[in-house]
């Protein structure tokens, strides 16, 4: 039977020397989700990312595929996983040709022992390098970032693996681009690929992922149902009043701005219960808006710890 | 893998066994110019004033050099056991350490094949490249050497294939030396280095007794180039000793890359 965990990953810690990459990190992906990974420059991710390929050796933790451990030389494991590094780097020397044959000439051995009948990894390559318009005769050292990027994306994609991980996917693609990949990551989706999508562009998390994790400073901080994420009930509050300073201090929140009478804030309570507690202000102008996802991510990643 | 593997590193096979080859050439061509020149048996009368010691480093007192044969077994396998050595060091130290500093191992680990294989198929390619470049360089002498008077086949093969034995060594050191280290330039200095310092011992310790112990440092030593003239034939024990060096550093090798941090 299919484990409905297809990533575990259990405690991992990562020093290099004294510096820290991730500390303690829990996360399980369930299968056949988008599940974003999102956090700034130096947060973790690809940390976590490299941990999960076996590039780098953990300092502590485990990391479980499909409920067994990802050893290294698990090719078994490494079969079932499409990688896409954040820079893609290939063998110079190679025409676009000659890098996806190579890349089929792994999987080769692979076909006779297949369970379920997936089309054929030649065949979707095809498909693959029509979608995202790349010509196959040109040298890899010719290629700009963006289409090196779409080679890399073929190469990700095009042995059907159940397990997609993407470290910053969409960097140097053209939005037009990016469009026909984030369908072809739904078209993903509906086979039932699960997608680790790692990530700082927090417009892709609310497009495509179902979950997202925030990493920050190496440590897990948040996961949670995108959906669920942008009802919360944060709200952005801007008050213009004389007493200013005292609203501030009576509601103990989380000032974003202060200028002369002018404060903005971040406000966690509820619309009612906020009017109540400042009634007793002399208010000039209040403006109350609603977060957007952005604005959830923003206050999550400047939080004090 | 194994067939890219080969492709990858043909170029440099080529050149380096070109340079080898238009060395000897060279060589033999002007060969019969000091031949008939008379000047040839000057030569070998100059080289007896020489010290015994000097002209043991460079096999002249077991072997003259009025023949080309002569100087093969002289002067020019010191250049087969220098190149063919460098060659086997650059490769070592080269062959698995291009893949990171071209940063291509983190495709190379995504795909499903181990790093022992990824490490075999390496291995084996230059294997088969080290022994490819002594036999082609052997076969082109053996033509070329095949009209002189003094040219004995069975000492000349013996003695061609001896470089077989420091080059997979130098190579396999090199190997486990590049597994400790991220960049290549670092690798690639100190295994030219021990390319030298390897040579510079093997010569030392047959200037005297006393410096004798030097030779069991040295690489070099397990070509046993002077055995080979004087005995017309291969010490079994050099065979041994490169096999088992061969095999032990390759190992660690393999075991210490299969724990590196690849980025």
């Amino acid at each position: 039977m299919e484990n409905e965990i297809i990533i575990d990953i259990r405690n991992l810690t990562k020093y290099y020397g004294d510096i820290l990459g991730v500390k303690d990190l829990s996360l399980q992906l369930k299968r056949g989700e988008i599940f974003g990974f999102i956090g700034p420059n130096g947060a973790g991710k690809s940390t976590t990312i490299r941990a999960v390929m076996n590039l780098i050796n953990k300092t502590e933790g485990q990391i479980l595929i499909d409920g067994k451990e990802f050893l290294r030389d698990d090719t078994e494991i490494k079969r079932i996983i499409g990688y896409l590094p954040s820079e893609v780097n290939l063998y110079d020397d190679l025409t676009v040709k000659g890098m996806l044959d190579y890349h089929e000439s792994f999987y080769r051995k692979f076909d006779s022992v297949e369970k379920t009948a997936k089309k054929d990894i030649h065949a979707r390559r095809k498909e693959l390098v029509e979608v995202l318009q790349l010509d196959e005769n040109k040298k890899i050292e010719d290629l700009s970032l963006g289409n090196l990027k779409k080679v890399g994306i073929i190469l990700a994609l095009m042995h059907q693996p159940e397990l997609l991980i993407l470290d910053e996917p969409t960097s140097g693609l053209d939005p037009i681009m990016q469009n026909v990949f984030y369908d072809l990551l739904l078209e993903e989706k509906k086979r039932g690929t699960t997608i680790f999508y790692s990530t700082h562009i927090l417009s892709e998390v609310s497009k495509i992922c179902d979950r997202v994790g925030i990493i920050r400073k190496g440590k897990l901080i948040k996961v949670e149902d995108v959906d669920s994420l942008s009802d919360k009930s944060l709200t952005f509050v801007t008050v213009k009043s004389d007493q200013a300073d005292e609203i501030a201090a009576e509601l103990g929140l989380k000032i974003i701005s202060k200028e002369d009478k002018v404060v903005k804030f971040a406000n966690n309570i509820s619309d009612d219960e906020l009017i109540k507690k400042i009634a007793k202000y002399r208010i000039d102008k209040i403006l109350i808006e609603e977060a957007t996802l952005e604005d959830m991510f923003l206050h999550y990643y400047t939080e004090e710890d | 893998m194994f067939k890219r593997e080969l492709k990858v590193n043909l170029k440099n096979f080529i050149i380096w066994t070109g340079i080898l080859l238009i060395l000897f050439a060279a060589v033999f061509l002007m060969y019969p110019s000091l031949i008939s020149s008379g000047q040839m048996d000057e030569l070998d009368d100059m080289m007896e004033m020489f010290p015994p010691e000097l002209l043991k480093s460079f096999n002249m007192d077991i072997s003259g050099i009025s023949t080309p044969f002569g100087w093969i077994k002289t002067e020019g396998f010191v250049f087969v056991l220098l190149i063919t050595g460098v060659y086997s060091s650059i490769l070592g130290s080269n062959i698995l350490l291009k893949e990171e500093s071209d940063k291509t191992i983190e495709y190379l680990n995504c795909v499903p094949v181990t790093r022992k294989q990824i490490v075999a198929d390496k291995v084996l390619v230059s294997v088969i490249y080290i022994v490819a470049m002594v036999l082609i360089l052997g076969v082109f002498n053996c033509v070329l050497l095949s009209g002189d008077d003094d040219f004995d086949k069975k000492q000349f093969w013996l003695l061609s294939i001896t470089p077989i034995f420091s080059s997979l060594t130098l190579f396999s050191i090199s190997l486990l030396i590049s597994t400790f280290t991220h960049k290549t330039k670092k690798v690639f200095g100190v295994s030219l280095g021990l390319v030298f310092v390897s040579y510079f011992l093997n010569t030392i310790s047959e200037l005297s007794d006393k410096v004798e112990f030097l030779k069991y440092l040295s690489a070099f030593s397990l070509a046993d180039i002077r055995n080979v003239i004087t005995d017309r034939r291969i010490n079994p024990v050099m065979i041994l000793v490169t096999a088992v060096l061969f095999t032990i550093f390759t190992v660690i090798a393999v075991i210490h890359y299969d724990r590196k941090e690849l980025v």
